[in-house]
Formats: structure tokens, C-alpha cells, sequence
């Protein structure tokens, strides 16, 4: 069932539909996201829950074959409207890969990254922000004494912490995360969805995740995704436990996927 | 985030995308840039020859009969000689008079009879008594320092020689030449095949007194016909003569006492008449043109009993009637031929047509200019007329460049590239014949001996060889592709050339040995792995066991060469080389380039061929393994044909760098530019020719121009190798698999 | 239980053999290149060791001096010749002698046998006999005495050398003149204008300083020449050779081998900092060097922002499709073209192009003398700027496409713009590959001859590209460069046996530094694909 609507929306997709060159990947999806919640967005793999996810930060612009139909609103406002100021749009939403990326910088200038390209110099509000994402990644304790260090020689787990401490200290709307655990060993993954449960005090979360566990630990709200379809969209103790979708149902339950 | 910041951030951002695009378009297109301006110097070679009419000036026919007549560099001024002895200098823009020079005959009242032009605006005039004077106009531009630099022309005539009344009376013509060393030749002809010779010496005696010494005698020859023409060598040291039956005749003159005429040949077997006769820039061929409207050239070339008899060798082009006069240009290989309605241009040496103009005026004379690219003709009508001629490289064409071509003083035609030489009328040699083959024989040679190497030595190391000791190996080859190859060129000409010309019989006998002692140490292999510590070599340290064999092998041959040349050859091989098999051993030959170019082009190879036999993925090797192959087996069948592409590739770049390769060739051969495959003699390739002769070759002359073509060539050479090689390499890597 | 026939067989069918004949390739590979290495280092490190030099007396001829060079067999082949250097070209005619080991009685090796290296004509070996003229009052006839003689007419040098720098500037000076002079001639300009006569004030108050100058030099060098020393050779014939002309005296016999180690590093550093003598075949590759090292600079001036620009635009900018494989393919084959044909290209449009062009607008009044429209200093180096660029392409490419997407990505996620990902990110990142592309390019320039040959190489430059004179760095300058001198003195000098050494000592300098460098450059590009091929991102 896809017709859930949750109160306090801050984005909003209507019909979204996504091609790549003359195939088209997502098949009129409409989805509104909740604010300061945590939603994930389930589904087999290829079925284009990653895809979704980079429309929301017009990531799939890099891709010189893509094209969008439909419209994505962030706070009210089309982001594929022709004035739509990417650059702003990313900043207000944020971004967390797979496989963790950070800079070959120190750990200090990854998470001011963000700051300096948009011609921040204050160093004083530097150092309060690396001090504020650093606490919110729950980083801060481990890497203090070494902020100047590099980055790389983190373990995997201080990576994506990084990463996304990198991603809150330019204060977004939305953090998109795509499948953020998935090259984590699993104490680094418990640390993390530990860490996502605090950050939706302060921002709005979209995760994908190809872990129905993780899914049903983490998520507020759950979307099912197939073959570039939503299947079903609800809250996540409702989806699980009483999935209204047989092709739902045969998923949660392991019988494909 | 401030909003002007943020259109700061846009605005370099759309800056450095367009510096960007287009100084990375920039940097591309110089490729074809680069091919464009080569080709643009080069394309004028082939440029169409152009005559532009300039000016025409009626002279007033009824008073006034012309004889003669010239003009100057610049077709400014003009000179006529009328038939009472005035000479008139007039403006050729307007016909308006200059001045007159008054007749200056040897004696008083004389008229001229018959007048010969020739050479640089000299007339030989036969008198009505039978003296003969020859002068010269000279045309002497100077810069009027008071009116503003501007150029002006003044002229004068010389007197230069008089010859007295011949013995024999007033003959018919007369045609003579003077040289520089003060000796005067005149030659007359009477009635009824009888000619006579006058030679005047002019010298200073010890006293600085002139002497001068006179001889006069007969010419005698046999002929059935009658004769129609003559013509002097510029020194007056020849005499040519043509008949009404098509007959050649030819006189050595250089002796006084005793002319001797030399051959007698029957030119036409159809007896046509030889209506026309000059002499080529140079003097050594011969212009013939006949009844037929027939123009030819010939100069004596050896026959089988070694005699040099002349002999047809150009055929230039056909007038619809009988050609009435040949003039040569004075400052290259081409003939000028006035037929019955058109002159026509021919260049000689490349038997090409370049103009033909002047239809249907009804000429009837012509006159070149001394820098022979201006033409003036009389009309019948009693016009004269002037053309500008625009003759760009006459001695190019398609034909002089890739054909053979009869040079004179040659044999027969010829594949040959030599630029200059000390005299002025010299005749250029721009065939790219033997410069293509030379590039094509280093090449090959070179291939011959870097392409085994090359790709064995990258099967060895990506498959066989220990990892760690691969380690050292692929850097220590790509740093061998750094090496100079100017040092690798001195090396070669400076030591391996000495050292191979001294132990030639080592050499050869390495070529033997060395595979011989690789047989040997594979059998005696056989025992010895049987020993394990030994067999640990076969885990990938093969080569190193080797070098030491090698070494000694090559030792072995060094020291026996001398002692097999005694015994076979005689003590020298490069003797018994050049007796027995003909074959001239050059110091600097394709072994020595064979050794250094393969030096240069097996680090290329082998870097290409081991990336992409090391990147064929682990687990097809382990599949063929797994099914019982040997590793040789596994290599020869599955990951060979899996890194052909990068193989080929590999091999066509290193093709394409030993093309072009300039400086080993140029210290390392004799840069003899001949077409020989033998490996025992050099070449001239293209690359080292160029570098050769850039230097002094006089800049948008031909020879600079053919270095261009020369250039073009040899960018599409490795143009159309290095596509190849990425079509190639693409195709197969879509047949075999993504590597 | 296989018996040994089949076991062969076998050997042979599955193969064995031809990995041997591999190795045997690699092997022959490997050695020529060691070989090469090896004779150049052989050659060339020897050059500079003083050797003894022997007194051979002949059996029926008079004794000479000589270096014994090498042994061989003769050209009968009766026995051994040896060659022998016997200096003294200005007395003899020849540097080198074949003798035979029949004609031989004995060699000795005496004390007071002294070598000169000379400012012309080469070495001269023999014994000091006398010694006249100003400085050698107070010298003992023998090597001390001709040392302390050498230094105080060194002193005299290093004075008179001060006089040529003015002499030099004056007729620097006296050049510019005589070129503004043409430039006014050149535009018409009235001859009576206060300009003009101020110009022919200077070039008289010039004339006259040149002049002074000139007799000062004249008169002080006469004084200084008069300082001489006779020496006698083997035979006993004598030769007077000034002071001044004798640039090193020393007695390779007497000299011990701690003597001779300090010898060799001295002409090492000589080799460095020292002027050619001798048309190229002896002395210092000073201007080599240092014209080698302008090139290289000037170079990579236009071949690095080229290089880089075009390979971030085919890497970041350029769509796919057929448009980029074109310009791949173009890349590929710049890359391939030979280097004799960007010469003809440099000298067609560089050198007669524009070169000419910049003539005709800025220095008509020169003409027909070319400044730019001739080989210079910066046609050259645009020239190998173009040559290399595919080089500094290729290193960066691979660099920028050794990154991962994810860090792209992770720096426009977070709302960069291109431009800001490429300077802050990437660009950082591949410095080393950028840096391996542009010291590749370095040691091509330093090594390719052929294309320089034509556009501004020369085998003496009158001046180095730099000096005190404005603008100080002249491009239009032609310059030396040490893979041409190579070239040049092992082929174009009228005595190649006596130019052998230098070009040994040559090869080897050029062949170290290009090893160098292309180790440096592999090495860093090694390393570079070990970080990203095993990195944990």
C-alpha cells in the first residue's frame, strides 16, 4: 500500500519516474518523508532503491544518460525545477556512501570540507563545528587528540563515522544514507544504526538498506521497493509484522531477494 | 553561506569548464594541426604552372625589319636589333623609344647578315663582308639614391669578340660562342654539306701582351641527307648538327688542330626531318625537335660494347607540325619549344608538360629572360608580346618522386636522392624511392631482431619468472626505453661497429653457436634437474642461469672467430664476402642497425606485450592448469591468444617508433641513400634525411618542400600504424574477452 | 616408471624447451642493456684518472712519450701493436700512435715527465726545460716552481678576465646602439633630431671606451705572454709555450694514488663548471649543462598546463562517445609521431612562421639578419613541449582515472562545484602521477637530439640564454644542450680518437641523469598504483 502519508513532511515525491537513456529504471513512484524520522527503503537487489535515493540529492545528474520525470519537493519547492540551485540543494541534503569515502586530508578538513567550499574562514567557527559533528558522529572521544592526522589512517567503522560527521557539519535537512553498514564489520554496524537512532533527533533520515534486520532495528517508517516500483510504504512495525502486499510479504520472509 | 560567494564559486566553476574544453580540444587538434601545416608547405610542389600575358607593343612593320631582339629582368625594358644594324631600347609597357644605339659594324657600311641570340643576351652577327662580331646587351639595375630609392634600369652593349672573314667566303650561317678561358669558336656553313671551323685563342704572353692564335678548318662528315641545323656547346668545346633524314651528328671540338666528329646516328628510323636543335641547361643533353612536331632529348649513353653513343631518352611533347625553334631555360632542365600555332614548356628530367600558351597568335620568334621566367615573342603581324611565367618546382612531379627517371650522364633510369652538388646547372635527383626503402629496410631488420625478443623475454617475465624478481625486471626495461638513443647511436657507430668489423667471423659464429649451446644446456638439463636444488631453478630463475651460458657462448665465439676465418676464408671474411658472394661489406651496416634499433624498440614491446600478457585474469591460467596443461602449453594456448590484442599492439607501436627513429640511423649508418637488401650496406631512411638536409636547404626551394612531403609521409606511416594497432587492439579485445 | 627417451618426449612436447628459449630472450635482453651500461661506465669513468705516462724507447727510432691507450693484435698478425697517446699535436701532427711490441726495447716511467693540458692543440707531454719572462723570476725549474709561476699568471688571468667582462658589456652596449640606430634608419627618421646626435654622441663616447679597452687588453696580454717555458719531448726537441696558454701542469708518475683520486674529482668539478676548449673535445660542459637545464625549464613551462588541462578535460569534461575515442586515438598518435617530424613542424611554423612573423612586425629594420625567424631557445622548447605533452597526458589521465568514483561523488555530495572538486580533490591526488608524467617528459628533453638539431642547437653558443643584460632571459638565443654535443663531437670533430674520452665522459653524464630520472619517475608511478590498487578506500 503506498498511499501512507506521514504528518510533517519535508520531502515529498510525486511521481517520480527515472530513465536511464530510453529504459526507464523507476516506474511512478509518489512517497512523502516524514521530518526528524528515520525511513528505509527495502527491496531486492537492482531494484532501484539506490537509484531513488540519488534523485533526492540530484546525484544521478552525473550520469550524462539519465533524465527525470515528476517532481521532488524539499520543503515545498521542486528540486528539479529549472532555478533550483544544486549546489544549495546538496547542502541541505546531505550524503552517506557505501563504501566510506574520505578525503586524503586530516580528519579536521574532511569535516570542514563542506564549510570551505562555501567560503567559510572563520576558524573559530571551524573548530566549534568539528568539535559539534565530531560528538554527533559519536567520534569525538576516539580521534581528539589527533585531529590533524590523516583520515585514511582510520579504521573502517572511524571512516563512515567521519563520513557522516563530515555530512552533519554543513547542518542538512535530509541525510541520505546508501546502505552505509554494508562494508562495516558488525560492531562498527551496531555503532552506526546506534548512532542513527540519535541523529534523528536532528535531521531527517532516508536509509537504504538491503538488511530487513537493520530495517526493522533502525527505520521508523518503511518503503518496499521492486523492480522500480513501490510496493508498499508504512510505518515500519506496521510492514513488518503485518506486510499488506503478498510480493511484501514473500520478501520479508526470504522467499526471493 | 554567502550568495555572493556562491556566485563567485559558479562563476570559476564555468570559467575553468570553457579554459578547459577548449585548451583540451587545443591540445588535440594540434595532431591534425601539425599534419595540415606540414602538407601545406609541401601541397606547393604540385601547384600548376601559370603564364600570365602582360604586355603587347605593335612595332611599325613597314618601316622597320627586325632581326633580333631581347629583354630585361624585370620586363621593363626592351631592345630590338633592326636589319640596318640600329639597336633600339624601348619601354615594353608602351612600346615608347628609350634611345638608339647607332650600327657599329666591323667596317664601314656593312649590313647584318644572318644574327644568332644566344646565352645570357648575346648575338653573333654575321656581316654582309662575312666578319662576325659578338656582343651583349647588359641590363644593369641600379637605386636611384636621389629619386626616393626607386629602381632604374640602364643598358649598354659590349663588344666581346670579331672574327674575320673565314677563308671559304661568306657562308650561309654562322653560329659561335665564346668562353671564359678567351677561346672563340665559330663555326659557318656553306652550300652543300660544308662546314667550317674558326677558332680564335686569346692569351697573355709572360710580357702581359694579348696573343692571339687563329686556326681554320673543314669539318668533314658523311650524311645522305642535307643539313637543316647546328648548335654550339656554350664553350664552343661541341658541335650537334641535324639532317633532312633524320640523322644526329656530333663533333669534340676542344682540339684545334684536329675536330673530331665523333658519331654519326641515324635518330629517326622514319628519316623525318630535325627541324630544331638547342642544347640543355648543363650541355650535356641534347634538344631535339623534327618535322613531326616532335620534341625529344638525348645524350650518349654506353651501349653494350661499352662505346657512348647517343641515345633518345626524354620524349617531351608534340606540336601539330614542325617544331621551328628550342630555346633551354637558364636556370633549369626545361625546353622551350615554339611549334607551328603554340610554345609549350617541358620540364626534361621528369618529362612533364608544364604550359602551353600563345595559341593562335601566330608566332613566329621567341626570346627568354636571362632568369628565364619571362618570355617575349614576335608575332608575324609584327607584335611583340610578354609573358610572365609562374613555374613553381618544374623538376617535381609524382613521376621524379616515386619513379625511376634517366638522369643525364646515368645508364639507364634510376631510383636516386642526391640533393646538390658544387655546379650551378646541376641537375636535382628528389626520388623518395630509395628513402622509403630505407626506411623499410632499417625497420625491417630492426623488427627482425627486437620482435622475438621482445615478446619471449614478456612471456618469460609475466609468466614465468619469479614475482619478486619481476619486480626488477619491468622497471630495469622501462628505464631502458629511456635511454637516449643518441647514445645509443654513438655506441653503436663508435664501439659495436669497430668492434663487429674486427671479429665478423665471431659473429657469425655466435649466430651458430648460440642456439646450438641453448640446445645443449636444455639436454644437459635433463640430467641435471634431476638434482633438487637445481630444480628449484626451473620455479622462475631460468634466465639467470642462462646469462652466464650466453656469456660464455659469445666468449667462446669471439676467441674462435679468428681461427674460423683462417681456416674458411682465408684470414678475412669481408674479403671472401665481396669475391665470393659480391657482396660489399660496409663498416656501417643494418647489422649494427639490426643490434641498436632493436635496442630501442624492445623496451616499447615488451612494457605493451607484458602488461597485457599480465593482465589475461589469474583464473584462467589456473582453469588450464587445473585440466593438466604445462605452463608452456597454458601459455601457448589460452593466454597468448588472450593478450594477442596488447601483443599486436605492442609490436605495431614499436613498428612505428623504429620508422621514425632519426639519430641511430644517422650516427650508425653510412646514410647512403641505396636500395640494396643486403644487411651487409647501409640506407637513408626518410628520418634521417630529413635531419640531414633541413639544415641547408634554401627555405620554399623544392628540396625544402620535398623534406616536407617526406614528413607527410612519414606522419602517415606511423598514423596509419598506431589506428591499426587501436582498431586492431579493439576488435580482438571485443572477440577475446574485456583485458 | 617413464624410461628416458619418452620422458624427453615428453619434455620437449609439453613444452620445457620453449620457456628456456623465453628465458634465453630476457637473458640476451638484460645483457645487452648491462652491456651498454657497462662500456659507457668503463669508458667514461676512466677518462679522467691521470695515467702514467710511459718513455718508449724503440729500437731503432728515437724514444717517445705516451699513454699506453690499448693492446691488440697487429695487423699481420704476427703479434701485438699498442696504441699509445703521444700528445704534442702541434709537433707531431697526430695525437696517437700504433707501435708495435717488436719494436719495443723497454719503457721506463721518469719522475720529471710533466703533462700540460693546454688552452689549444691539445696535451703535451715532456720535461721542463728553461723558463723566461715576468712571474718566473723566483721559480726553481721544475713542476713546484712551474705551479707557483701557473698561479701568478692565473692571478694576471683572473684580472684580465675582469677587463673582458667590460669589453663585453661595452660591445654589448655598442650593439644595442648600432640596432636602435638601424630601427631610426628603418623609419626614415630625419638624420639632424636631437635623438639622433645624442645616439652618435653615445656611440663615439662607446667607440672610444671600447677602444682604451681594447689596448689595455692588448698590452697587458703581450706582458702577460711574455711569460714562457721551453719543454723539451722524448727526442729532444724543444717547443716554447707561454705561460698563459697552460691551463694544468702536473707528473702523473710522481703522483700517488691519494694524489691521483683528488686529481680526478678536480676535473670532475672542472667537467661541471668549466667552458669547452678545444671545439667541444676537451674542457667542461658548463654551457651543456646549463643550456640542457634552460630547455628542460622552459619546456616544461608549456607542457605541463597543457598536458594537465587536456587530460582533465578527457577525463572529467569530455562525454563519451565517439568525439572522445577520436581524441584518444588523436592522443595515441601524437604520441607516436617521430620526433624528426616535430622538428620539421617546429622549424615550418615555430621558426619560420611565426618566428618570421614577429621579425617583420617588431625587428623589421634587422633584417635580413633573423632574430626570432631563426633556431632559438624557445622554438626549441615549444617544439619538445609538443613532443612531451602526450607524455604529461597519459601520466595524468591514468592518475585522474585511478580515483574513485566515490570521491568524486563524496565531495559534490557534500554541494562543490567541479571546478572546487578538481582543485581541493582530485587534483591534490594525483599530483604524483602528474609529477611522473612531467620528470618523463624532462628526460625525453634532455635526451632527444633530433628535433633540436634543427630548431636552435648549436654546437658553440656565443652566450648562455642568461645574462646580466635586460631582458635577461633571452629566448631567442640559440643554446647547447648535452645529447647534441654527443652527437657533435663523436661525429662532426676533425679528430675523433682525441674526442673519444670527451664523449665517453659526455654519454655518461647524460645517461646517469636520464637514469635518474626515469627511475625517480617509474618508481613514483609504482608506488602511486600500489596505494590505489590496495588502498582501504
Amino acid at each position: 500500500m503506498t498511499d501512507y502519508k506521514p504528518a510533517n513532511p519535508v520531502l515529498e515525491v510525486q511521481d517520480l519516474r527515472f530513465y536511464y537513456g530510453d529504459s526507464r529504471a523507476i516506474h511512478g513512484v509518489d512517497i512523502t518523508f516524514p521530518e526528524k524520522q528515520v525511513t528505509a527503503l527495502i527491496g531486492p537487489s537492482g531494484c532501484g532503491k539506490s537509484t531513488l535515493l540519488r534523485c533526492f540529492n540530484r546525484m544521478n545528474d552525473l550520469i550524462d544518460i539519465s533524465r527525470v520525470e515528476g517532481k521532488v519537493l524539499l520543503d515545498g519547492q521542486n528540486i528539479y525545477d529549472k532555478s533550483t540551485d544544486i549546489i544549495e540543494l546538496r547542502r541541505q541534503v546531505g550524503m552517506v556512501f557505501q563504501k566510506s569515502n574520505p578525503f586524503p586530508k586530516s580528519i579536521y578538513e574532511n569535516v570542514i570540507y563542506g564549510l570551505r567550499i562555501a567560503g567559510e574562514k572563520d576558524k573559530a567557527l571551524f573548530d566549534e563545528r568539528v568539535e559539534t559533528s565530531l560528538r554527533g558522529a559519536a567520534l569525538w572521544d576516539e580521534v581528539k587528540d589527533r585531529l590533524h592526522d590523516s583520515a585514511l589512517g582510520l579504521s573502517g567503522g572511524q571512516m563512515q563515522r567521519l563520513c557522516i560527521a563530515r555530512a552533519i557539519a554543513v547542518n542538512p535537512k535530509v541525510i541520505l544514507m546508501d546502505e552505509p553498514c554494508s562494508a562495516l564489520d558488525p560492531k562498527s554496524t551496531a555503532r552506526v544504526e546506534e548512532l542513527i537512532g540519535e541523529l534523528r533527533k536532528n535531521f531527517t533520515i532516508i536509509i537504504v538498506t538491503h538488511n530487513m534486520q537493520q530495517a526493522a532495528r533502525v527505520s521508523d517508517n518503511t518503503a518496499f521497493l521492486f523492480e522500480g516500483n513501490l510496493i508498499e510504504y508504512g510505518p515500519t512495525d506496521q510492514l513488518f509484522v503485518k506486510p499488506q502486499n503478498k510480493q511484501t510479504e514473500d520478501y520479508i520472509t526470504g522467499r526471493f531477494g | 553561506m554567502n550568495a555572493a560567494f556562491l556566485k563567485k564559486v559558479k562563476r570559476n566553476d564555468q570559467l575553468a569548464r570553457w579554459v578547459i574544453t577548449v585548451g583540451g580540444m587545443a591540445i588535440i587538434f594540434s595532431v591534425i594541426f601539425i599534419l595540415v601545416l606540414i602538407a601545406k608547405v609541401s601541397l606547393p610542389l604540385f601547384l600548376a604552372p601559370k603564364a600570365q600575358l602582360q604586355q603587347v607593343v605593335q612595332l611599325d612593320r613597314a618601316n622597320e625589319q627586325i632581326v633580333t631582339f631581347g629583354h630585361d629582368e624585370y620586363m621593363e625594358t626592351a631592345y630590338r636589333l633592326l636589319d640596318d644594324g640600329t639597336t633600339v631600347f624601348f619601354n615594353l609597357e608602351d612600346g615608347s623609344e628609350i634611345d638608339r644605339f647607332e650600327p657599329d659594324p666591323p667596317a664601314e657600311g656593312l649590313t647584318p647578315l644572318t644574327v644568332e641570340s644566344f646565352g645570357r643576351l648575346r648575338q653573333a652577327i654575321g656581316w654582309s663582308d662575312g666578319q662576325l662580331t659578338v656582343s651583349q646587351v647588359r641590363f644593369k639595375p641600379f637605386f636611384d639614391i636621389n629619386n626616393n630609392n626607386q629602381r632604374r634600369i640602364d643598358h649598354e652593349i659590349i663588344p666581346l669578340a670579331l672574327f674575320p672573314t673565314p677563308a671559304d667566303g661568306i657562308p650561309l650561317i654562322s653560329q659561335a660562342r665564346i668562353d671564359e678561358e678567351g677561346r672563340q669558336t665559330r663555326v659557318n656553313r656553306y652550300p652543300g654539306n660544308h662546314l667550317t671551323l674558326q677558332v680564335r685563342e686569346v692569351s697573355e704572353n709572360f710580357l702581359g701582351d694579348e696573343e692571339i692564335t687563329e686556326t681554320e678548318t673543314t669539318l668533314s662528315f658523311n650524311s645522305s641527307g642535307t643539313l637543316t641545323t647546328l648548335i654550339l656547346s656554350a664553350a664552343g668545346q661541341h658541335l650537334y648538327a641535324g639532317t633532312d633524314r633524320g640523322e644526329l651528328l656530333r663533333w669534340y671540338l676542344s682540339d684545334t688542330e684536329e675536330p673530331k666528329l665523333i658519331e654519326t646516328v641515324q635518330a629517326f628510323a622514319d628519316q623525318r626531318s630535325i627541324t630544331a636543335l638547342n642544347l640543355v641547361l648543363g650541355d650535356v643533353s641534347l634538344a631535339v625537335g623534327d618535322e613531326t612536331g616532335q620534341v625529344s632529348t638525348w645524350f650518349p649513353v654506353r651501349d653494350e660494347m661499352g662505346d657512348k653513343k647517343l641515345k633518345r631518352i626524354h620524349t617531351l611533347s608534340q606540336h601539330n607540325g614542325a617544331v621551328q625553334k628550342i630555346l633551354p631555360s637558364p636556370q633549369d632542365k626545361s625546353v622551350i619549344s615554339l611549334g607551328p600555332n603554340k610554345l609549350i614548356l617541358d620540364l626534361m628530367t621528369s618529362e612533364r608538360f608544364l604550359l602551353a600558351f600563345g595559341e593562335e597568335e601566330g608566332l613566329i620568334d621567341f626570346r627568354l629572360s636571362t632568369r628565364g621566367d619571362s618570355i617575349l615573342a614576335l608575332t608575324k603581324e609584327g607584335r611583340l608580346l610578354s609573358w610572365k611565367l609562374d613555374i613553381p618546382h618544374p623538376e617535381i612531379s609524382l613521376g621524379t618522386l616515386f619513379g625511376k627517371v634517366w638522369y643525364e650522364g646515368y645508364d639507364e633510369p634510376v631510383y636516386a636522392w642526391q640533393s646538390s652538388s658544387a655546379s650551378d646547372d646541376y641537375e636535382p635527383k628528389l626520388s623518395l624511392a630509395p628513402l622509403i626503402f630505407g626506411t623499410l629496410k632499417g625497420t625491417f631488420y630492426a623488427m627482425l631482431f627486437a620482435v622475438p625478443l621482445a615478446i619471449f623475454g614478456a612471456i618469460y617475465t609475466s609468466q614465468f619468472a619469479r614475482p619478486r624478481l619481476r619486480e626488477w625486471i619491468k622497471p630495469a626495461v622501462e628505464v631502458m626505453a629511456a635511454i637516449p638513443t643518441v647514445i645509443i647511436g654513438f655506441l653503436a657507430a663508435l664501439w659495436l661497429a669497430p668492434l663487429i668489423e674486427r671479429s665478423l667471423g665471431g659473429v657469425f659464429l655466435s649466430l651458430i653457436l648460440l642456439p646450438a649451446a641453448l640446445m645443449l644446456s636444455i639436454l644437459a638439463w635433463q640430467g641435471a634437474r634431476k638434482i633438487e636444488p637445481l630444480k628449484r631453478l626451473e620455479r622462475g630463475f631460468e634466465f639467470l642461469a642462462i646469462a652466464p651460458i650466453i656469456i660464455l657462448t659469445i666468449a667462446i665465439a669471439a676467441a674462435c672467430g679468428p681461427g674460423l676465418e683462417n681456416l674458411f676464408f682465408a684470414g678475412d671474411l669481408k674479403q671472401w664476402l665481396f669475391t665470393e658472394m659480391g657482396t660489399r661489406y660496409d663498416p656501417r651496416n643494418c647489422i649494427i642497425i639490426a643490434f641498436a634499433m632493436g635496442f630501442a624498440v624492445i623496451p616499447i614491446t615488451f612494457t605493451i606485450a607484458e602488461d597485457s600478457l599480465s593482465n589475461v585474469p589469474n583464473s584462467l591460467k589456473a582453469a588450464s592448469l587445473a585440466l593438466g596443461a604445462s605452463r608452456w602449453q597454458t601459455v601457448w594456448r589460452v593466454i597468448l591468444p588472450s593478450a594477442s590484442p596488447g601483443i599486436f599492439a605492442g609490436t605495431m607501436i614499436g613498428f612505428g617508433r623504429a620508422v621514425g627513429e632519426t639519430m641511430i640511423v644517422l650516427m650508425a649508418t653510412g646514410n647512403t641513400a641505396i636500395m640494396d637488401l643486403s644487411i651487409f650496406n647501409g640506407m637513408r631512411p626518410l628520418s634521417a634525411n630529413i635531419a640531414v638536409e633541413i639544415p641547408e636547404a634554401p627555405v620554399d626551394g623544392s628540396l625544402y618542400r620535398t623534406l616536407f612531403l617526406s614528413a607527410v609521409i612519414l606522419f602517415v606511416m606511423t598514423f596509419v600504424v598506431n589506428t591499426i594497432a587501436e582498431i586492431v587492439r579493439q576488435r580482438l579485445r571485443a572477440k577475446y574477452g574485456k583485458f | 616408471m617413464k624410461n628416458r627417451n619418452e620422458a624427453l618426449d615428453s619434455y620437449w612436447r609439453i613444452g620445457e624447451p620453449m620457456v628456456w628459449i623465453s628465458a634465453t630472450a630476457l637473458a640476451l635482453t638484460l645483457l645487452s642493456a648491462a652491456t651498454l651500461l657497462i662500456v659507457i661506465m668503463v669508458n667514461g669513468l676512466g677518462v679522467f684518472w691521470p695515467s702514467d705516462i710511459e718513455k718508449v724507447h724503440l729500437k731503432d727510432r728515437p724514444p717517445v712519450f705516451g699513454q699506453l691507450i690499448r693492446t691488440e693484435e697487429n695487423a699481420e698478425k704476427t703479434g701485438l701493436r699498442r696504441q699509445y697517446k703521444i700528445a704534442n699535436r702541434d709537433l707531431y701532427g697526430l695525437d696517437f700512435r700504433w707501435i708495435d711490441e717488436s719494436q719495443i726495447d723497454e719503457t721506463q716511467r721518469p719522475a720529471d715527465l710533466i703533462v700540460l693540458e693546454r688552452v689549444e692543440h691539445g696535451d703535451f707531454y715532456g720535461r721542463l726545460k728553461t723558463m723566461t719572462g715576468p712571474h718566473t723570476e723566483t721559480s726553481a725549474v721544475d713542476l713546484a716552481g712551474l705551479n707557483s709561476a701557473l698561479e701568478k699568471t692565473t692571478v694576471e688571468l683572473d684580472q684580465l678576465s675582469e677587463l673582458e667582462d667590460k669589453l663585453s658589456d661595452a660591445s654589448y652596449r655598442l650593439e644595442q646602439l648600432r640596432l636602435k640606430q638601424l630601427k631610426l634608419d628603418y623609419d626614415n627618421a630625419p638624420v639632424d633630431t636631437a635623438a639622433q646626435s645624442q645616439l652618435q654622441r653615445d656611440k663615439a663616447e662607446l667607440d672610444r671606451e671600447f677602444g682604451a679597452l681594447i689596448t689595455l687588453q692588448t698590452r697587458r696580454l703581450a706582458e702577460v705572454r711574455k711569460a714562457k717555458a721551453i719543454f723539451v719531448d722524448a727526442a729532444g726537441q724543444e717547443k716554447e709555450i707561454s705561460l698563459v696558454d697552460i691551463f694544468q701542469a702536473y707528473a702523473p708518475n710522481t703522483m700517488s694514488t691519494g694524489d691521483k683520486v683528488v686529481f680526478y674529482l678536480h676535473k670532475l668539478a672542472e667537467l661541471f663548471i668549466g667552458e669547452p676548449r678545444e671545439s667541444n673535445t676537451e674542457g667542461g660542459l658548463f654551457p651543456a649543462i646549463f643550456g640542457t637545464v634552460m630547455l628542460i625549464f622552459v619546456m616544461s613551462l608549456f607542457s605541463f598546463p597543457l598536458g594537465v588541462i587536456a587530460a582533465i578535460y578527457l577525463r572529467e569534461y569530455a562525454k563519451e562517445g565517439v568525439v572522445v575515442r577520436i581524441v584518444r586515438i588523436a592522443v595515441n598518435n601524437l604520441a607516436g609521431i617521430p620526433s624528426i617530424v616535430y622538428g620539421i613542424f617546429g622549424l615550418g611554423f615555430f621558426v619560420y612562421g611565426i618566428g618570421h612573423g614577429i621579425d617583420m612586425l617588431f625587428f623589421p629594420e634587422r633584417t635580413p639578419t633573423p632574430t626570432f625567424g631563426t633556431g632559438g631557445l624557445l622554438w626549441a622548447s615549444l617544439t619538445l613541449a609538443l613532443l612531451t605533452v602526450p607524455v604529461v597526458i597519459v601520466s595524468t589521465e591514468e592518475a585522474l582515472g585511478a580515483i574513485p568514483r566515490e570521491m568524486r561523488e563524496g565531495s559534490y555530495a557534500l554541494g562543490a562545484t567541479k571546478f572546487q572538486t578538481l582543485y581541493r580533490v582530485l587534483l591534490p591526488m594525483t599530483s604524483p602521477g602528474i609529477m611522473t608524467g612531467l620528470i618523463l617528459a624532462m628526460a625525453r628533453a634532455a635526451g632527444e637530439v633530433a628535433p633540436l638539431m634543427i630548431t636552435g642547437v648549436v654546437k658553440l653558443a656565443p652566450a648562455l640564454p642568461i645574462d646580466g643584460n635586460f631582458p635577461f632571459l633571452h629566448l631567442d638565443r640559440k643554446f647547447m644542450h648535452l645529447g647534441f654535443h654527443i652527437y657533435d663531437i663523436g661525429f662532426q670533430s676533425p679528430n675523433v680518437e682525441a674526442a673519444k674520452p670527451m664523449v665517453f665522459v659526455t654519454t655518461l653524464l647524460l645517461v646517469l641523469i636520464v637514469l635518474l630520472m626515469s627511475s625517480v619517475a617509474i618508481g613514483l608511478r609504482n608506488r602511486m598504483k600500489k596505494r590505489y590498487t590496495f588502498g582501504t578506500f
